[in-house]
Order: C-alpha cells, then structure tokens, then sequence
C-alpha cells in the first residue's frame, strides 16, 4: 500500500482528522471561552429559574460537556450530542431568525459566496501565474518591475479598503450596483433578466476579489518559476536546443506549479478573508456578511456554524490541493 | 554540487555584509523612513493634532461631514470630529497593536520553531501539526468568533492577532533551526562534546535569531492590517480611534453618498502608508540576511557574448590560413613534435577556440573568469581540460557552449566549430546547432534531468526535436536502445529519474548526450560525485563511445588519474588562463610548467606508493585579486622578478606549449619590452 | 611508538531500525533492521594511522561515529585506553570527548561562519572548561593553531573563516581538534573538499601529528589513492565488514581479497604509460537493508563459486598482520580458526 495509494490514504486520513479536531476547537471555543454566550443569555436577570432550567435543557446545558461519569450512559454528554446534531445537519436555531434553522441560512449564504470564489479565484490564478510567469522570465526588466510594484501595493491596500475605492468608482462612473445580490422590488421577466441583473452586481465584489488575489499569485508564481530557472535540467533543456517557449512549457510550467498549488492551498485562509471583506462592503449575502452580521446581532449558533463550514470548507479545499500535488509529481510515491 | 557552482556560487552571508547589503536596498531604506515617519507622528500625536479626538463634543448637525478647508485641513467626520486629529490619533493604535501583536507572535512563534526544529522527534512533529492545524483555520475568521466571543478590547484584539500570526514565524523559525542543527559546524560541536544549552546559545540563536527579527517586521504589517480589517468590521474597541474604525463609521454612516472622501481617503491612504513601510523594510531584511541570488538559466538569452564588432569580421580571414601561425604561441620549428603535429592539422581540427575571454559581473566589479584561452580538439580526440576548482574551466566550456549564466559573457575571441563561428550563431541556427553537433553530460546528474519527466520522455525529445517527423513511439524506440547502449535496462524508459542511482543517473545522462549523434561531447566532472566502481563504470563507457563512434570528448576534471586513462591531450589551466598543453603522455612525462610539474608531485599515484606527495603551498588565487605577473608566481617554487610583473606568453616547449618564462628561447630573465611576443 | 593499545575496537554492531510503512504496520510486517556495521573488530596503536576504506554504503561513517562515542552501538565494544566507550555517560562521556576528536569534510560547512578563528579553537577548551585562566584559554589556543600550522597564530585568531582559504579553514578545524591535546584523531573524508594541491599538505600534517606528538588517527574514505602514502595499515570495508586489513604496502601491492583487488584496479593512476586491466564489478553496492546471504560480496564477485551464497567468511590470515575474508583464503572454511577438515575449492585463483 505504499507508493500513491498510500499518499492518498494518508492525506484523506489527515484531512478527517483535522475535520475531527475543527469541530471539537469549534465546540470548545462556544461552551470553555470566557463570555460563553449560552450561559451569557441564561444569566439575563429577567429570566426565572424555571424558565433558566428549561433553557440549559433545551440547549442541552444540564448535560457534562465531555463524557458523562455520573453512570448511566457515559456517552450522554454535549459532545456527543453536538457529533449527534452535526451528523444530522442539525446546526441549532439562529437567534436573530427566530425559526430559522441554521443550516438553511448557512446553505443559502454558501452559495452566494461561492458564486463570488470560484470565478475570481479562478480569474486571480490564470492571471496571476501569467503574469508571474512573465515577470519571472524578465526578471529585473520593467515589467517585473511594474508587476512587482503593483503585487506590493495591493498587498499593502486593505482588501475592505479597495472594496470602498472600486465602490465609489463603480457607482459614479459606470453605474454599476453596490450593494446586494439582485435588484430588490424590481420585476423580472425572464430568467435571463435576473441572469443580467445578478451579473451586473456581481462585477464590483468580483473584481475587488480578483485584484487582491492576483498579486499575491503572481508573487508565488513569480518566485517558483524564478526557482525553477536555476535548475539544473533547464540548462540541459537549453543545451539540446529547445526553444525558450517550449523550455517554458515543456519543462519549466509543470515544475513551477508543483510548489504553486501547495501555495495557494496555504493560502486559502487569505482567499476567505478577502471574501469576508469584500462580503462586508457589497453587502453581499454569502457567508461572510452573514458571519459579520451574526457578530452585531449576537446570534451565536450562527457564527458557531458559519465559522464551522468555513473551516471545514478550506480543510477540503487544501485536500483536493494535495490530491492534485499528488497527481502532478510523480515523487510523492516516495515520501 | 551543480555545473554552474563554480562560476555563480553565492557569496556566503558574511556577519557584517548585511547590513551593508542591507543599506544597499533602496526600497529597505524608503521602507524604514515611512516607518519611522508613522512612528513618530504617533509620538507626537498630542503636539501635532490640532484637536483633541476624544474630547467630548456636542454634535451639531452642521459640522458632519465639512469638506476640508483651513479650519480643519481634513474636513470633518460624521461626528463633526476633525479627521485630521483622529488620522493622527490613529496612527498609535495601528502601531500598538502591530508592535505588541508581533511580540506575542514572534514569542510563540520563535519558540515552538526552536522546539520543534531542534529537537525534533514526536515533540516536534506534534507542533508542526498544530502549526498546520493553525494554518488551514482562516485567521480572520477565527478573529471574528474569538473577539466577538471574548468581547472588543485592545488587549482582546492584540491577543488575538498575536495568537493566531505566529504560524509563519514557526515555520520559518523551524527550518531555519533544522537547516543549522543538521551543519556540520553544529555536528562538530557536538562531537567536542558540547550540550543543547551551549549549541543553543552559540550556534542556533545566532542564526536564527536575525531572520526571526526580518520576519517580525513583515509580522508587524499583516497585524496592522488585521486589526483595520476587525475594525472595519465592528470589531474594534470602540473606546479608541483607529484607522479601520474612522473608515467603518464613514462607510456605514453615509460617506459615500455624501460624497466625502476626505473621511474615507485619508485613513485607508494611512495604513497602506504603514503597511507598505513595514513590508518594504521586511522584505529588504529579509534579502540582506538571506540573500537568494538566483540563478537564471532563461535570462536575457543573447547576452553572453558581448564582443568587439570589428573582431568578429576580422575573424574569418583567419580561418582561411589555419596554420600553426594562428596558434598564439610562437612554435619552436624544431620540435619533434611538429610534424606529426601538423600532419594532424591536415586533417582539421572539429572545434577550435581561439583568445577566448569571459568575463563575470561580481559584487567587486567586473573580473576576466576566462582570459585569451585557445585550444583545439580533433574529430574522435578526448581532451582533458584539467584544473582546480576556480581555474575556469567549466566556465570555458559553458562560453563555448553559450550557457554563460547571467552575468557572465564572452568579451573576446572566437570558437570555430568547422565552418560556424559559434559565438555569432543566434536563435535557431544555435538551436539547430546544439545537441546535434555538440552535447552535454554534467556533472551532477541529479539535477539536470527534468524530475516530473520520464527519462524516455527526455530522450525522445531530443531525438524528435533535432529530426521533424519522428513519431513519439519511434523516438521512445530510439531513446530504450540509446539507455541501452549505456547499459540500461529497456525497461527503465518509462520511469522517473527519482528511481534511478546515481550511477545510472549519469549513463541516463549520457544516453540522452548521444542522442543525437553529436560530433563532440563535453563532460563536465562525469564522475566527481561517484564512487570510485561507478567511476570507473562511466569512464570505460566514455571511453567505448570515443571508440566506436568517434565521437569527441572534451573533459573536465580535476583528477589527473582519469586524465592519464583515458585523454590524448591535454590543456592545463590555472587562474583562468591555459598553463600548459600537450599530448597526455608528454603531460605527465615531461611536464614543462612549474604549475604541471608541482601538482603532478602533489597528486598521490597508487602504483608508486612510497613517493613523498608535496602540496602546493598557498591557494589558487581568487578572480578578484589576480596577480599582476604570472598567475601561478605567488606560488611557484622558481618564481623570479619578472614573473612577478609580466604574464608569460605562451612558448612552444616538448611539442606543445606553455605559459612559462623559463621556456622563453631568448633567455628567461630579459624582460621583452613588449610583454606581446606575437610577430 | 609504544605498543600499548590505543584503541580496542570488538565485535561492532549497529542497526539502524527500518522504515515501516504504514500498510506494513498493519499488517504486522515491521521492516527489518539496516545493519549498517556488521560486526568490525580493529586496534590502534599510539601514533598509528589506520585507513578505513569503502565506498558509499559501506559503514565507515557510522563507523566513525560509534568511536566518537556519538552513536550507541547495538552490540560489540570501543575501548579506549582499556576503558569501554558505551558504557560511559554525563561526566565519563565528557571526559572521553576531551581524549577523542573529530576532524570533519567539509572545512566549509564544519566552521561556523559567525565566529571568529579564535573562539572556534577556544570552544572546545571552554566546553569543558580546561583552561584555569584567560591566559591560559590564549595559550592554549595559540599552540593548537601552531601545532596546526598556522604561524604566528596572531595573525588569525581575529580571521572569520570566510577570509580563509580551504586549506586554511581545515587547519583551523584540525587546530580545534587539537586544543583538547586528544589521544586519538577520527578524520573523516579530511581532504575530500579539498583542491588537489591542498591535500597532501593537510595529509601531511595529520601524520606529522600522528607521529610526533603520538596521536592515533582513523582516516575514513572513499579514496583509496589519496590516503595510500599516509597510512600504516588499510582497512578495506564492504557493507559494513571489513573484508581485508593489513599494513598499507602489502594490501596495496598484494591485495587477497576479490574487492580489495577490484577497488585497487579501477583507481586512476596519473601515468598514461602504466596500462593496467582494470576488474570493473558491474552493479552497484546493495542496499544495507538487504545484505545478501552467504558472502555479502558474492553477487558481484568475479571469482564467485557455489559455496559463496551458503558460507559467509570470516577474516583468515593471509599473510603478517594481514588478514582477508573470503573462501578462497585460508584453508576456504572461511573460518577464522584453522580447519584441517575443510576441503579446499579447486577454483581458487
């Protein structure tokens, strides 16, 4: 079982594994933190013993928190109760919504963001490793120099703070929507208008997005394929007489992406800030805003769960990453 | 240890070369003054704002939002606030928070580092997997849940960032601790037999600990911007003005639509002013410290050869009288030697190489690494090109290549290969020219075969790219015959160089040398990393090549022993100039330059055992301190004044020629008032 | 020269635990030990210099270790001056560092490029804290560096090692193996890094050392050539045995064993004028994790014969102080005691 099954079966191993402790630092970080917020609500003065008990028992808070030593069923405890209600896509009751269960709002906001990710992720990453790719090949001519003064400027620009720029050039001058997925009250006739006018909202936080992404892709890019032109085997290539495209494509990409999808797997953290921000300023109704949101009303059970599917999400998205490693360089076998 | 090495190695980070490296970093410097600029605006905070931010003051509708004018240089905010004062104000929680957040992260940080990079074993494989753990989590995500949870204070907020920023520094840290654990310097304290205690303190610390401080202040700025982006999101302490929290009010109390940029602008122009301060200062520590001067095999292509113009046109009338008058040296007419020697020239030698000259851009300038080289090599000859390391021989054989790394060029000379002057062919003709006429095996085979590419796939390239029409299975055939004929199995065509030794490796090399069928093959240090078995594996087949296929051989090497199995000739070099040469037998039976003669003496000989071996005393001398006379003077037992203040030419001596004075037919002690014995 | 023993080395063994993979864990498979010294047995005399000679693979490195005391062997004994190695710890360990030095490869990479010459001499003097003051730290610092041949030590002490040359910079590592005054020297690979014209001076001095102040030194290399005109005696090494041992003229002029004579043959000599036939073994070493059964060398042994794979040699005498291990010696029980009852293969030769 060695070789790539066992790479496989290693990285999946891991990635469970890290599941396993998120949602347990999850659960933790809601029940053992100063201010936990359930008791925080059971201390309201207003609220009469009876009325107290019938709360810790509807939030399962009379329950020990880890495993239950007072006989009985040892595992009748909030942490295998909370394993229990995940495991049935039960992620509590927002407090905000009141019958809301929080599985639909965080369903609905995963997609709306998703909607924003993928496409500037995807944009940020053919651009950025072009560019980066380009730069790296003149190193120290002007347009290195351009793309790596742009990278440190864009590293150094607030991604909430672009957001506002891009805000006011975009309403001013092209008209463009600011703020919200979809013109609210306006009627549509065709799924096609409402294509449009979800489009037209989505260029702004798209665009911020994508900005923000390229230079840190580009800076990666840039400096694996700077590695990768030191190597030995580029000079071979060289010597045999290849042209400097077909150096480039045949034996400089795939080495330079190798360390570049390792990156931005690492990286992923910064794409969810960004989105967060960019969320935050376009009001746009995905998972970061409602994260933000769930802070200003207090409704924890949203931001427990939210901030659950975040994690999970990139912990996945950093095992496809490694999958796709895995695939692309055939030493992994040796690890 | 890779081909180009010897010629482009990095300087070694001296303690005192960083910060001069440093200062030579122009943005490091900008970087530092925007720092310090922010710094001491926010020292001077109370002196410099013209209003007090958190005094108390009754709103009136009528000071919202005021476009700037004299009274308040910024305009105001929506509480009426000059937001001049509060930019000012602000300037100290943004550098607080930075600073102290660092602090935090660089502790934590720098000491789980140590840990798990020194001492390693299950400790420290158990903290880099909650460094990884940390480091999926999103940080501003987690931000948010744990200030909301614990509640927005200043001290809540710097804990936080500064608990959540250390992941970089650990990582950093870590392999920065493992690299230096695992040096030699490290293992021979060790081996005296010093403790972890005194390791630590004399060895790694010292090490580590500048790097750590570089990454502190990179550190610095992504706290700065944490806390700006919790701000701007309401997670602020709202008892304190900052950056993030003017642009949050602005933004969610109308700025936009009341069109004020002067409360938007100015607070986020301030903290990409001390984001790109820091960040500029971090990187530029960083490079001082840890300085990757990459290498660049794809940079500026063309630029190796930076010849007079006019030489090269003189160059072809040369050609046409290849006589023994276009050898520099001048020849002694009656050398046994000479007509055998020019019985060989009949036949016309495949690659010739005339004054050829390279030159190095260094830190210290520019230096001749090459100077005035000029040798020969007949079809089907194996020629030594011997020397030790710094004396310019790969360096020459990379010019005659044109794969001169960047900052190294041609100055001078010429390389004919049969008709083509090599230095003047450019785009496709080069291309067309390389690896069919000339090919290359280096020395470390580890690294110049493509990792992700099946060593097949490698042939086969070669083979198709220099004949247009061969199908790819037909070059795989070609190329599992060519690994063959090194003695590969067929069925190692499809697998990867990892899975090949590094004797195989280099046959791997080899084959794809021969692939199609070059007229000379140039191996740089073939066996140098091998064990002496392999070693002896690669020269017999080098040797069966130049046999059965008359292919030539240009090699490399510092090992007079592989010299004298299996060279015809040989060309001596020293301090970047050729100090002898002639055929192997004369070499080592008659050497004629003191140089020769002295490394001869100095190199053990298994089959006379009990001769006392004799060093050299003194170094080779570097490129940047050659001496004026003869290169080898400073060192050579029969030195005399003029060797000390003229470069010998080169004479004809044993049927060869060499670069000595004291084969100077006129006598050895006259100076020539022209050092150019040239007619 | 006394003829008291220096040096004691019986029987040594080191394992090193193979690596398991996880599939193999499950299975309850664990991988099998690398024996990467398989029971060696050599003495040292005061002022002697003995060659440990192999190529990569063949233990002579972990060799070096296991008499530095920086490995724990797995089984087998170093003495030193009658006192066991292993068995010593905290206090004896330290005290027995003081009597052994190292002398590393790589003058490079063995100098820490932040000190200065001078502190890296005097780190080993104040790692144990020898000297009783100041004063005495500078004397002694000063005579190792001279002892190492760079005179007037003024003029270095301030030198960090980048203004060194090579040479340079391994007399400084050998005048730190030096300060301590040791009894035994382990150099391994000591002028490997080396421009050829360096490396007999270095040579030079080590035996010099060795034999002027008495110094035991344990050269390990690769390079058969090199350390020829340097050594008393060779031990020749193949996958962590030694296979032949002998004073250096004999092993080199009449070598017994069927390696030993391949390695001789394939070392490049510097004269085109001597034509040799070289005996080029095809293959690479194996793999220490799989050491073949019988002869370890019987795989590639040119002279192999059918008893090969089934007996595995031990070391027979084959001439004075010489010894070789393998069938075609000796009485061919490949036995270390005389046999009269074992046949002798026809084949030899």
């Amino acid at each position: 079982m060695s070789g790539r099954g066992g790479y496989l079966l290693r990285k999946i191993g891991w990635a469970l594994l890290t599941i396993f402790v998120v949602i347990t630092f999850n659960f933790l970080l809601f029940r053992v933190l100063p201010g936990d917020p359930a008791k925080s609500g059971l201390r309201d003065p207003r609220l009469n013993p009876a009325a107290v008990e019938s709360l810790r028992e509807r939030f399962g808070l009379d329950k020990p928190v880890f495993l239950n030593f007072d006989g009985g069923n040892p595992f009748d405890s909030q942490y295998v109760a909370y394993f229990g209600a995940l495991s049935r896509g039960d992620l509590g009751t927002s407090y905000a919504f009141r019958d809301q269960p929080v599985s639909d709002l965080i369903g609905q906001a995963l997609g709306n963001t998703l909607w924003l990710i993928l496409p500037s992720q995807f944009l940020a990453i053919i651009f950025g490793a072009g560019l980066g790719l380009f730069a790296a090949w003149r190193r120290g001519r002007p347009l290195d120099v351009t793309a790596l003064t742009f990278s440190l400027f864009m590293w150094s620009l607030p991604t909430f703070f672009l957001g506002i720029i891009l805000l006011v050039i975009g309403a001013n001058w092209f008209g463009l929507p600011t703020s919200g997925r979809i013109t609210i009250g306006a009627n549509f006739a065709s799924f096609w208008d409402v294509a449009y006018d979800v489009g037209r909202h989505l260029i702004l936080p798209t665009l911020t997005l994508t900005l923000v992404l390229l230079g840190e892709y580009m800076l990666i890019m840039r400096s694996s394929v700077l590695d990768v032109f030191g190597e030995d085997y580029i000079l071979t290539a060289r010597a045999k007489g290849l042209s400097t495209y077909r150096i480039i494509r045949h034996h400089a990409l795939r080495n330079a992406i190798l360390p570049m999808v390792t990156l931005i797997a690492l990286n992923l953290g910064f794409t969810v800030s960004g989105a967060i921000q960019v969320e935050a300023v376009y009001s746009w109704p995905g998972l970061g805003a409602l994260t933000v949101n769930a802070v200003g009303d207090r409704d924890f059970p949203v931001l427990q769960g939210a901030f659950l599917l975040i994690a999970v999400a990139v912990v996945i998205a950093n095992l496809i990453a490694e999958l796709v490693y895995g695939w692309l360089d055939p030493r992994v076998s040796e690890a | 240890m890779s081909v180009l090495m010897e010629a482009t190695a990095p300087p070694t980070v001296e303690p005192r070369g960083a910060l001069r490296s440093f200062l030579h970093h122009r943005m490091g410097v900008i970087g530092a003054v925007m720092l310090l600029i922010a710094v001491l605006v926010a020292i001077a905070a109370p002196i410099l704002a013209p209003y007090d931010p958190y005094a108390n003051v009754r709103v009136n509708i009528l000071d919202i939002y005021q476009a700037p004018s004299g009274e308040h240089l910024l305009g105001t905010d929506d509480g009426g606030k000059d937001v001049l004062s509060s930019l000012i104000y602000g300037a100290r929680v943004s550098l607080i928070v930075g600073f102290a957040a660092a602090a935090i992260a660089l502790l934590i940080g720098g000491l789980v580092g140590i840990v798990a990079g020194y001492r390693g074993g299950w400790v420290g494989s158990l903290l880099m997997r909650i460094t990884d753990f940390f480091l999926v989590i999103p940080d501003l995500a987690l931000q948010i849940v744990l200030v909301a949870i614990i509640g927005p204070s200043l001290g809540t907020i710097i804990l936080v960032i500064g608990a959540l920023g250390w992941t970089t520094t650990a990582r950093l840290v870590r392999s920065q601790a493992l690299t230096v654990r695992e040096r030699k310097y490290v293992m021979r304290a060790r081996a005296i037999g010093a403790g972890d205690a005194h390791i630590l303190r004399r060895h790694i610390l010292p090490a580590v600990l500048p790097l750590m401080l570089a990454n502190m202040v990179l550190v610095i700025s992504l706290a700065i911007l944490s806390e700006s982006t919790l701000a701007f999101l309401g997670l602020g302490d709202p008892t304190v003005i900052s950056w993030g929290q003017m642009l949050n009010f602005a933004f969610g109390r109308g700025a936009v639509s009341a069109g004020a940029w002067w409360a938007l602008l100015p607070p986020g122009f301030a903290i990409v002013w001390v984001v790109l301060g820091t960040t500029l200062l971090g990187t530029a520590l960083e490079d001082a410290l840890n300085p990757r001067l990459k290498r660049h095999h794809l940079e500026s292509p063309g630029s190796d050869v930076a010849r007079d113009r006019r030489v090269e046109e003189l160059e072809p009338r040369e050609l046409t009288t290849p006589s023994a008058g276009a050898v520099a040296a001048p020849r002694d007419p009656a050398a046994p030697a000479a007509q055998e020697e020019s019985a060989r020239r009949d036949e016309g030698p495949i690659l010739r190489v005339r004054d050829l000259s390279i030159e190095f851009d260094t830190p210290s300038g520019k230096h001749l690494a090459v100077e005035g080289v000029s040798f020969d090599l007949n079809r089907g000859e194996t020629l030594g090109l011997v020397g030790e390391s710094g004396c310019g021989k790969t360096t020459t054989v990379l010019g005659i290549m044109r794969l001169l790394p960047p900052g190294g060029r041609v100055v001078s000379g010429s390389v004919w290969f049969e008709g083509d002057d090599l230095l003047s062919l450019d785009g496709p003709a080069l291309r067309s020219f390389r690896w069919t006429r000339l090919s290359l095996v280096f020395q470390g085979a580890m690294n110049a075969l493509n990792p992700v590419r099946t060593v097949g796939d490698q042939i086969a390239e070669a083979v198709r790219l220099h004949a247009p029409g061969t199908g790819q299975r037909e070059a795989l055939d070609q190329s599992a015959e060519l690994l063959e004929r090194v003695g590969i199995g067929r069925r190692r065509l499809n697998e990867y160089p990892h899975t090949y030794s590094g004797g195989m490796r280099q046959r791997a090399m080899i084959a794809l040398a021969l692939a199609c069928d070059p007229d000379v093959i140039v191996a740089d240090e073939p066996t140098t990393a091998l064990d002496v078995m392999i070693q002896a594996q690669i020269l017999e087949l080098l040797g069966g090549i130049a046999r059965d296929l008359g292919t030539g051989i240009i090699l490399v090497t510092h090992d007079l022993g592989v010299v004298a199995q299996v060279c015809d000739r040989v060309v001596v070099m020293y301090g970047g100039a050729v100090a002898e040469e002639n055929d192997a037998a004369t070499v080592f039976r008659e050497p004629q330059h003191p140089y020769t003669q002295e490394l001869l003496q100095s190199f053990p000989d298994l089959a006379h055992p009990d001769r006392p071996l004799r060093g050299i005393p003194g170094a080779p001398p570097r490129l940047d301190d050659m001496p004026p006379g003869c290169r080898f003077a400073p060192r050579c037992p029969h030195a005399f004044d003029r060797c000390r203040e003229e470069r010998p030419p080169e004479y004809a001596a044993a049927g060869g020629r060499a670069a000595c004075f004291l084969l100077d037919p006129t006598g050895p002690r006259e100076a020539v008032p022209s050092a150019e014995p040239r007619p | 020269m006394s003829d008291a023993t220096l040096l004691s080395v019986e029987g040594l063994v080191k394992e090193f635990p193979g690596h398991t993979s996880l599939a193999d864990w499950v299975r309850r498979r664990p991988a099998p030990p690398v024996r990467a010294v398989d029971g060696i047995s050599f003495e040292l005399r005061p002022g002697e210099v003995l060659a440990l000679v192999g190529e990569s693979g063949c233990g002579k490195t972990t060799t070096g270790n296991l008499l530095m005391g920086l490995l724990p062997p797995t089984a087998g004994r170093v003495m030193l001056d009658g006192q066991e190695v292993g068995e010593l710890s905290g206090r004896g360990l330290q005290r027995l560092r003081r009597r052994v030095q190292m002398v590393f490869q790589d003058p490079y990479e063995s100098l820490n490029p932040r000190m200065r010459v001078g502190d890296i001499v005097a780190e080993p003097l104040r790692v144990h804290r020898v000297a009783s003051s100041p004063a005495d730290l500078r004397d002694r610092v000063a005579r190792a560096l001279t002892s190492a041949g760079l005179a007037p030590p003024e003029a270095y002490v301030h030198r960090f090692p980048f203004e060194m040359s090579g040479g340079q910079r391994q007399r400084v590592v050998i005048a730190a193996a030096l300060a301590l005054e040791p009894s035994l020297l382990v150099a391994d690979e000591p002028v490997s890094m080396l421009d050829v014209s360096i490396r007999a001076e270095i040579l030079n001095l080590l035996s010099a050392l060795a034999k002027e102040q008495g110094i035991g030194v344990v050269m390990i290399t690769h390079d058969l050539s090199t350390i020829a005109a340097y050594a008393d005696r060779i031990a020749v090494m193949y996958l962590g045995r030694i296979v032949e041992h002998g004073p250096t003229r004999q092993v080199l002029t009449d070598p017994q064993h069927p390696y030993a004579r391949a390695l001789l043959s394939v070392v490049p000599v510097p004269d085109p004028s001597v034509r040799r036939t070289p005996v080029i073994l095809s293959g690479e070493t194996p793999d220490p994790s799989r050491i073949p059964p019988g002869c370890r060398f019987h795989p590639r042994c040119p002279v192999a014969f059918d008893r090969c794979p089934h007996v595995d040699p031990q070391l027979v005498e084959v001439g004075e102080d010489h010894q070789a291990a393998c069938l075609l010696l000796g009485d061919g029980t490949g036995r270390a005691t005389p046999n009269s009852e074992g046949e002798v293969p026809e084949s030899a030769g």
